[in-house]
Parts: structure tokens; C-alpha cells; sequence
């Protein structure tokens, strides 16, 4: 696959299209079967109360990995991503009802970082319930 | 937070672990592969590379130990995290991951995989307590060659106790002030009125401000009012208050302001120039409060 976004065509401050996920136990029991990450914190709403938690809450690993989809869709080749790395700020809690959460990312392009190498550095924003959930998000993709 | 201080020298001896092996030629336990890759793009809800190759940001799962667990740790990590444990240090959370993709990876391609403790921080205190970062790479080989690195920060910490919540500081009455006090407890707001020249104030005090009297009766309010300025506490927390939370400057058609909480919106759906209504909060058997809700339809 090849990325459908031109480098030539790109600039910093350039904004990806936002996306909304939406996180329900069933994502996550999904999630954990894919990962290999039992635990849990992230199924068991009994155990995750014990240890302090508001309620089960999302794998930080899914989280990176939803919210990088708004670079990933944009491209539109999830093989273009060359770098990526988050800070895990907050949970995402997922309440056990129809709804679940929402995870809301936008992305923006901070810098052209190699003409050669037709690489850019995006930065998101990702928020969950009004706060955010990852902080210096940042993905270095290759573009066409 | 612990039962004991960390002995000195504690830092010292786990800083010794920065640059020791975390786990030394770990194998994936299956090569990469069409269902995993299937499944993880069901759960991400994203289509699958047409290409058959993994998504990157699933390089970390081709290490995973599955569901009997940890196998091929090595002593360092686990003398480690064993240390920090003794030493009350024993609740862990994760908090950056870096990732670097150097090729696509493909079914059939096997991981090897080396991880070494990178970093074991000073102490830190955080908001969930007092603790250590420990930062490991992990660097993922297929073939010989280096396909990816995975940089994980945990922090092992004490967690910090859960601070029972206070009581609401207690008003301070006064020969000066008790008249208004007396009013909330009647679930009354009574504002002060200078007898010389008809001048309303509020708080409470001795004289006129505009004039200098010393007379005075009371002007019940109506119960109406307007947002006309406020502040959002964040910080410094205090034991009886939640932060953040509103604290507005309400305006008074009896011609005063006052400071109160606002009720009926979250904190940050207080805007100037919102209608109020008074009511009285009872705060505990010895402490009722004028606030105001927000009026309905605003």
C-alpha cells in the first residue's frame, strides 16, 4: 500500500480529519484477546474498584493505537507510521452500559522533518469525557 | 505513604539496574500471523492492510506471553520491581510508550526480542503518589534484523491515601455579623441597610461605607441574581472541596454582591451573566450556606 497523502502538498499547521471512537467493554475484551493483555483492569469491574479505579478502564496500548488511526485513515496506509509515542495522562474509563466512552482525536501537522525521507511530524489531541487521555502524542509518518 | 522510609542508599541500588537486561532473546511465541493481525484490526475496528502485513502499532503484541504469562523475564527486571515493591513501592502504572517501526512486518516473520532497563528515575512525588519511573526498550529482530523498538515508562509508586473529606471551614460569628447568620438559619438573606442614607452592604460590618453611619436595619433579599464574575479553583486543593469547582460573584438587584457557590451546572458551564436563584444548602447538622442554582431553561 502506498500513501495517498503528497508530501508536496502537505504543510505544518496542515489539520487531519477528526475522528470519534467509540470504546465498549466488548471493544476491549476484543482488544485483549488480539493483544495478549489480560489484565483484569481492563474487563473485571470488581477488580479494577479494588484497586482504586472509577471502573474498568481501556488498555493504554489501545488507546495509542485507536488514536493513530486519524493519522493511519488519513494516509490511508497504516504502514506508512515510522515513529509514534504517547503519554498515558489519563484512563478511558468504559462504563458498562450501551454507550461505553468516546475517544475523540484530532491531529494536525507540526513539521516537515525530512524532504528526503517525505517525512512529517503530526501531533493529537486526544480527549476522552472532556479530558485528555494521552498527552505528547506525536507520529512520524511517511507521506507520498 | 509507606510503612518506612526507603533506606538510604535504596536510590543508589536500584539505579544500579539502569543498562541491565530485561529479557535477553525472548521469542515471540508465534511467528507473525493472519488470524492475530485479523483480530486486531476486528478490535481496532480498521480494515485490514491489503497487503497482509501487520499493523504496526501491533509490534508490541508479537512479545506478548499470552495467557499463562511471563516466561522468558529475566532476573534484573523482576530484581528489580521486587525491590521496589519491599520498599512500599508496590502499585504500578503505565505512563509513556514510544514506538519506532523499521519495516512492515509479515506473516511468518519470527520475533526475537531484547529489552533493557534504560532508566530507573530519582524518587518523584506524583499525583498518585511517591515513586520511581523505570523505563525499559525493548528492540524486536526478525531474521537477524532490527524491525522495531518499543519504550515503555512505567511508575512503581505508593499510592498516596485517600484523605477522608473534611469538614467546611466554619463561619466566624460575630456581635458584627451574628444578625446575618441568624437570617440562614431562617433560610433568609438578609442584607444590611444604612438608616442615614438608605446605602445596602454586604458582608456585614459596623458602619457605612458611603457615609460613615452607624445605624442600620436589614433588607431581606428577593432571591433573584446574576452571575457577575467568578473563578475556577484548581489548585491548592483543600480538604473539604473538590476542585475544580465555580466560585461566583453574584450580583443582587438589592443593589450587593456576594460570593457563593453556584449549583445546578458544572464548574465549567458558569458563565457571566447568568440568571441565579437563591436557595440554602445544608451542608452538615451545624452548617447551612446561601448558594445559588443556576435558573432552569438557562
Amino acid at each position: 500500500m502506498v500513501a495517498r497523502v503528497n508530501y508536496d502538498e502537505v504543510e505544518a499547521g496542515t489539520e487531519l480529519p477528526p475522528l470519534t471512537i467509540p470504546v465498549t467493554r466488548g471493544t476491549l475484551v476484543q482488544y485483549a484477546g488480539a493483544s495478549g493483555d489480560f489484565n483484569p483492569i481492563h474487563w473485571n469491574e470488581k477488580f479494577a474498584k479494588e484497586v482504586g479505579l472509577p471502573d474498568v478502564i481501556a488498555h493504554g496500548m489501545f488507546t495509542m493505537a485507536s488514536a493513530v488511526r486519524v493519522v493511519t485513515d488519513w494516509v490511508g496506509d497504516p504502514g506508512a507510521l515510522v515513529e509514534y509515542g504517547v503519554r498515558f495522562t489519563k484512563p478511558v474509563v468504559v462504563p458498562n452500559d450501551d454507550k461505553g466512552a468516546l475517544i475523540e482525536v484530532s491531529g494536525k501537522v507540526a513539521a516537515k522533518l525530512d524532504d528526503a525521507a517525505r517525512t512529517v511530524r503530526v501531533d493529537l489531541t486526544v480527549t476522552s469525557a472532556g479530558q485528555k487521555v494521552l498527552g505528547q502524542s506525536r507520529a512520524v509518518v511517511r507521506l507520498a | 505513604m509507606t510503612d518506612a522510609e526507603p533506606a538510604a542508599g535504596f536510590y543508589e541500588r536500584i539505579k544500579a539496574y539502569e543498562g541491565q537486561s530485561a529479557a535477553v532473546g525472548g521469542e515471540g511465541r508465534d511467528p507473525v500471523n493472519s488470524p492475530m493481525i485479523r483480530h486486531w484490526c476486528e478490535a481496532m475496528g480498521h480494515l485490514l492492510p491489503v497487503d497482509g502485513s501487520a499493523p504496526p502499532t501491533m509490534l508490541q503484541v508479537w512479545t506478548m506471553a499470552g495467557l499463562s504469562g511471563h516466561g522468558d523475564r529475566s532476573g534484573p527486571y523482576d530484581e528489580l520491581l521486587g525491590a521496589l515493591d519491599a520498599a512500599g513501592f508496590d502499585a504500578v502504572v503505565a505512563t509513556d510508550c514510544e514506538q519506532e517501526y523499521v519495516r512492515p512486518l509479515r506473516p511468518g516473520d519470527r520475533i526475537v526480542f531484547d529489552a533493557v532497563i534504560e532508566s530507573v528515575s530519582p524518587r518523584k512525588t506524583t499525583k498518585l503518589g511517591i515513586g520511581h519511573f523505570i523505563t525499559t526498550r525493548m528492540d524486536l529482530r526478525s531474521g537477524g534484523e532490527q524491525v522495531g523498538t518499543h519504550r515503555f515508562r512505567i511508575l512503581k509508586y505508593a499510592p498516596a491515601p485517600r484523605k477522608a473529606p473534611g469538614k467546611r471551614p466554619r463561619p466566624v460569628v460575630n456581635r458584627d455579623n451574628a444578625g446575618f447568620w441568624n437570617g440562614v438559619s431562617r433560610h433568609e438573606l438578609l442584607i444590611q441597610r444604612c438608616t442615614g442614607c438608605g446605602t445596602p452592604r454586604f458582608p456585614w460590618l459596623p458602619g457605612c461605607n458611603s457615609c460613615g453611619g452607624q445605624a442600620w436595619d436589614t433588607v431581606k433579599a428577593s432571591g433573584s441574581g446574576t452571575v457577575y464574575s467568578y473563578v475556577v479553583m484548581h489548585h491548592p486543593p483543600f480538604p473539604a472541596f473538590e476542585p475544580p469547582y465555580a466560585v461566583a460573584l453574584v450580583e443582587l438587584p438589592e443593589g450587593v454582591r456576594m460570593i457563593a457557590n453556584v449549583t445546578g451546572v458544572p464548574y465549567d458551564k458558569v458563565r457571566i451573566g447568568m440568571p441565579v436563584e437563591l436557595e440554602f444548602a445544608v451542608v452538615d447538622d451545624e452548617l447551612t450556606l446561601p448558594v445559588f442554582r443556576v435558573r432552569e431553561g438557562v
